[in-house]
């Protein structure tokens, strides 16, 4: 179980950082997500931030990191307001608008990607859909003052997670009311329409970095399933925020090993560990797992799924 | 019974589907080297070749039963079951592969149905037993399947000896590699879905439109929908081959958006949505074929996405165009009328001596320039509302002008009394209401109006409404003042 | 129809000791009640009270915690083609791509089976139906652009078509305009007269005494169930809708809470 980190510790130390900041920015993020059942909008910016990860490199004709995120910033903001306008301008529901939205860019993402150079852009199949979290490590490091202090990514994602953090401390309130009622936010006197378009934002800037660690489908994992999980334990929103560090810490770890025992995708481990982690929540939770659930029918000896025979006949 | 037989026919059929489908899966994976090969030679060669051919037969099979199972996801309001389940079959597609290595290469269609299944198990399960909401749940099963997937693909591509060729075929899809087990096999899918889908139409229109009342008249909603999945899994994995995991959802939900947006019936959605997907497909795996090294699943799904584009923006009832224009001719409808009822107040202010308004008169009236009085007249007589003899300057309203007049400052006066009587509005507070109102009111509604308020002759400021005899009639009935002619004769 | 072989008419409903729980939180509890043939029931009691639930476990569509249900004598899946059902106006989608002869013809599909198609007599009942909730000109219309009445109509119509014995009704006066609320009246009159049995929720007291000749007052229990004359008294009105309640609901609260 040590050996990886006998071999080389600080390989995988990078790894396992990136797999917890990656886990944190993106948990935080996610909460709100839930909160607002937006889950799947993570899902369509997570796809369709490629178009302009695509349109920022040609433009730039380099892996200009400001360009990247701005192009990421502007391709989620079109996401949004494209599955916006394609609800609001038609009778196609919602969750059809946002397949419609994200499948088209992704296409185009794609598309663009075939066509330009691929050796420079260095975004191919494999890394848009699988991450290359392993590969982290071996960026070139960053150096301060002649001294290395980390690979770029890492650097870079620990950057994000301190802005998100941050952020989520600062905007806390705002983005719990909006979240709860967006019809009390107005009345608050805050602006739910910029809170959502902000929240929006940060969330293509999350995505982005840790696009190229995770991949375009993994990224929904780390946005949602550290806040399924915490939501399972816990109904309060500081406490699920804790959690999702907690749960992006064990689940990064246990991925690693995974991935190493298995020899497989180290994101795609973590993904699963993470996964587990919430079937165990789902099944152990204190307050509302299922196996006390069973258990409690089980002695009753009647009741359908989800329901528990009442107590007592009439009244 | 009857009932009973069909059934089982049914289940026949599907079993027997089943069977068929694992066995010519059998034939594809042995023969995909010989059409790799075969593909790379093609590109030099351009229309006349098998593998186009079956690119566009498989893509034509993909695109009709994309289209009919996605119509469905649409109007259940669950379009993204078919992103959620697309991602889930994959570690029953790696699974399946990771087996057929040592042992039976019948697997992978097994395995990745079985995934599927599970996959919409276990969003049943999430949406049913925890506080998390559908989308949640759909995210977790998309995520979580995928994840797995991408773990036991890593894991054959780094077993030793093992050949992974066409495994990543699954994640963009290539058309012009499908064999002609491949389309085969597509065709005995597109099939079932077809034979299933027309046997039980009107359950699965029942059960998607009042799955309450569904199950109230003894329908198994739950059979239903699974039996929905079940084919959905099905079509879901024979097209990965072709457009690949990440946009299968597309070709599903696109289609059959745009087919939504068209009619409103279900037969017509579901034939308008499969053929939308045979363009999409086709259009697709040609632009894939012509263009060097294309993943023919991307340029499918912007295909797709133009046909909705283009229904979205130019359909014929509920598209954007459509409603802007028919705003605009409400809009112009309602300025025509505005200036009618402006030439109607001139002439009234004169007690309707002379039959004509100079632009003058009629600026005035409006409180604009006489250009844009003049303007207003003009468009006026392009409708035939008005007539301006050309020795003279002043506007004329034809007989159907005239009408239109009486009928608009008929309907403004009624609904002003019948505000201030029946909804005990101020007098001076029920003109801007009646501005909007007055463009609307039928006929039926203007009738029952004037029987509520006793067929009164004097609006709330006094002034005159204009009966059906004067909207009949002409000027002159008017200018006798006092009661208006025909009030009393349509009683 | 052949005549009834049982040598006793059972009646068209039969509830035991029914107690339903949605998720963990109890929303009826031990509902005993018989209705016989040929009643217009209206079931009143206020928010909350478990009205919709009530009707929608006696057809098995929420399932009960214990007690249960009988119709003419079996068990609802057995006894599902001699029930007519109006659920609530908000439970579809009206932009679903049907119109309105599509929805009516819907009411057939019960007596038709899995897998068989609507016959040209189907058709003729369902033109009939639509004709008698004055929707006839309407057959062709797409759902969505019909005035909320007009929906209500439709729902009616669909009803009538099922041609069943027993019809469950919510909250089919909500939403819609007095010259459909009396149409539905006069309907519900005739097919009582017919002798339907009738079971309509309702939220309206101030009509439910002129709708209604029989009423099932409930509030999480049945308070009472007769003839309208005689439970519509200050007493019972008062019990059903009066605070002293709360003990019970208060007790559903904490049972729901629990693991």
């Amino acid at each position: 179980m040590i050996e990886p980190w006998a071999e080389s510790g600080a390989l995988y130390g990078w790894i396992l950082a990136m797999g917890i900041l990656v886990g944190v920015s993106c948990g935080l993020v996610g909460n709100y997500l839930l909160l607002r059942r937006m889950a799947l909008v993570g899902d369509a910016i997570s796809h369709s931030v490629l178009p302009g990860l695509v349109v920022a490199f040609m433009l730039t004709h380099s892996r200009n990191i400001p360009a990247m995120f701005a192009g990421a910033l502007v391709a989620g903001l079109i996401t949004v307001g494209l599955i916006e306008f394609i609800h609001k301008k038609s009778r196609v529901k919602p969750d059809a608008a946002i397949c419609i939205a994200f499948t088209t860019l992704f296409a185009l993402g794609v598309v663009m990607t075939s066509l330009i150079d691929k050796g420079g852009l260095h975004i191919d199949a494999e890394c848009i859909l699988y991450g290359e979290i392993a590969f982290v490590p071996l960026e070139p490091p960053v150096e301060w003052f002649g001294i290395a202090i980390g690979p770029q990514p890492v650097l870079l994602m620990a950057g994000v997670a301190l802005a998100v953090v941050g952020l989520s401390v600062v905007f806390y309130k705002e983005l719990l009311v909006s979240s709860f009622d967006p019809g009390l936010t107005t009345s608050l006197g805050f602006n739910a329409a910029a809170l959502h378009y902000g929240l929006m934002a940060v969330l293509s800037v999350v995505v982005v970095s840790a696009f190229e660690a995770v991949g375009a489908v993994m990224v929904v994992a780390m946005l949602i399933i550290p806040g399924m999980t915490a939501a399972q334990l816990s109904s309060r929103l500081p406490v699920r925020h804790g959690l999702v560090v907690v749960h992006s810490g064990i689940s990064s770890l246990a991925g690693l090993h995974l991935s190493v025992w298995l020899n497989c995708s180290t994101a795609g481990a973590m993904v699963v560990m993470g996964a587990l982690l919430f079937v165990l929540a789902w099944l152990f939770s204190p307050s509302d797992g299922l196996v006390w659930r069973w258990r409690r029918r089980g002695s009753d000896g009647s009741g359908e799924e989800g329901t528990v025979a009442s107590p007592g006949g009439k009244v | 019974m009857n009932r009973g037989s069909l059934r089982w026919l049914g289940l026949a059929v599907l079993a027997f589907g089943c069977l068929f489908c694992t066995d010519v899966w059998a034939a594809r994976i042995s023969e995909i080297k010989e059409y790799s090969i075969l593909e790379q030679a093609a590109r030099f060669f351009t229309l006349r070749d098998p593998s186009l051919r079956n690119a566009l037969i498989g893509s034509v099979l993909m695109g009709v039963s994309c289209g009919l199972l996605g119509s469905f996801l649409i109007v259940r309001k669950q379009a993204l079951m078919g992103d959620a389940l697309s991602h889930a079959v994959l570690p029953g597609v790696a699974l399946g592969f990771l087996w057929s290595l040592t042992k039976n290469p019948l697997a992978i269609f097994v395995g990745a149905t079985a995934a599927g299944l599970l996959g919409a198990a276990t969003v049943h399960a999430v949406r049913t037993t925890t506080k998390h909401k559908e989308d949640a749940a759909l995210g977790f099963v998309l995520a979580a399947f995928f994840a797995a997937g991408v773990c036991l693909l890593t894991m054959i591509n780094n077993l030793p000896g093992a050949q992974k060729s066409g495994l990543d075929k699954f994640m963009f899809g290539q058309a012009a590699a499908l064999g002609d087990g491949d389309v085969i096999l597509m065709a005995v899918v597109t099939g079932l879905v077809v034979v299933i889908l027309a046997l039980g139409y009107k359950e699965f229109k029942v059960t998607s439109f009042d799955s309450g009342f569904a199950r109230a008249i003894g329908f198994p909603a739950q059979g239903i929908h699974y039996t929905l999945m079940l084919l959905l899994a099905f079509s879901i994995v024979v097209s990965l081959q072709a457009v690949g995991v990440v946009l299968v959802s597309a070709m599903l939900v696109t289609p059959a958006a745009a087919a939504y947006l068209l009619t409103d019936r279900l037969g017509r959605m579901l034939l308008l949505a499969a053929v939308f997907g045979v363009v999409a497909g086709a259009v697709g795996s040609f632009l894939s074929f012509v263009g060097h090294d294309m993943p023919t699943g991307p340029l499918m799904v912007l295909a797709g996405s133009a046909v909705f584009a283009a229904a979205l923006f130019f359909g014929p009832r509920y598209g954007i165009f459509a409603r802007w224009w028919k705003q605009q001719s409400r809009a112009a409808r309602t300025r025509r009328e505005n200036t009618l009822k402006s030439v109607y107040h001139v002439l009234e202010k004169r007690s309707f001596q002379g039959d004509s308004v100079s632009w003058q008169e009629l600026a005035e009236q409006r409180r604009e320039t006489e250009d844009e009085a003049r303007h207003l007249g003009d468009e006026l007589c392009r409708h035939q509302l008005a007539t301006r003899p050309r020795d003279q300057a002043d506007l004329f309203l034809t007989p159907s002008g005239w009408q239109r007049a009486c009928e608009i400052v008929r309907n403004h006066r009624l609904w002003e009394l019948y505000l201030t009587n029946a909804a005990h509005m101020a007098a001076d507070h029920v003109h801007e209401d009646a501005e909007k109102i007055e463009h609307v009111l039928g006929e039926d509604t203007v009738r029952e109006l004037e029987r509520r308020l006793n067929y009164a002759t004097h609006d709330p400021h006094g002034k005159i409404i204009p009966g059906l005899a004067d909207v009949q009639s002409g000027l002159p009935s008017l200018t006798r003042g006092g009661r208006a002619v025909g009030f009393g004769s349509d009683t | 129809m052949t005549a009834a072989v049982t040598s006793e008419n059972p009646p068209p409903l039969e509830i035991h000791d029914l107690t339903v729980a949605y998720y963990k939180k109890p929303v009826l509890y031990g509902i005993d009640v018989t209705v016989p043939a040929g009643k217009l029931v209206g079931i009143i009691g206020p928010n909350g009270a478990g009205k919709s639930t009530l009707i929608k476990a006696a057809m098995g569509l929420l399932p009960a915690s214990s007690g249960w249900v009988k119709i003419f004598g079996e068990p609802f899946h057995k006894a599902c083609g001699r029930v007519g059902y109006v659920p609530q106006r908000e439970s579809v989608d009206w932009d679903f791509p049907v119109n309105v002869m599509d929805v009516v013809l819907m009411g057939r599909y019960g007596r038709l089976g899995l897998f068989r198609r609507p016959t040209a007599a189907d058709r003729d009942v369902a033109r009939a139906c639509l004709d008698k909730v004055k929707m006839l000109p309407f057959a062709s219309r797409q759902i969505g652009n019909l005035s909320g009445g007009q929906q209500q109509r439709v729902f009616l119509a669909r009803a009538l078509a099922q041609e069943s014995d027993l019809y469950f009704m919510d909250e089919p006066f909500s939403g819609v305009d007095a010259a459909t609320e009396s149409a539905i009246v006069v309907l519900l009159q005739e097919l009582k007269d017919r002798g339907k049995t009738l079971l309509v929720v309702h939220h309206d007291l101030a009509t439910a005494r002129e709708y209604f000749d029989t009423l099932l007052l409930l509030n999480m229990r049945l308070v009472a169930f007769g003839p309208t004359a005689e439970v519509f008294t200050h007493e019972i009105l008062q019990k059903t809708y009066g605070g002293r309640l709360t003990i019970l609901s208060e007790v559903a609260e904490v049972v729901g809470r629990q693991p």
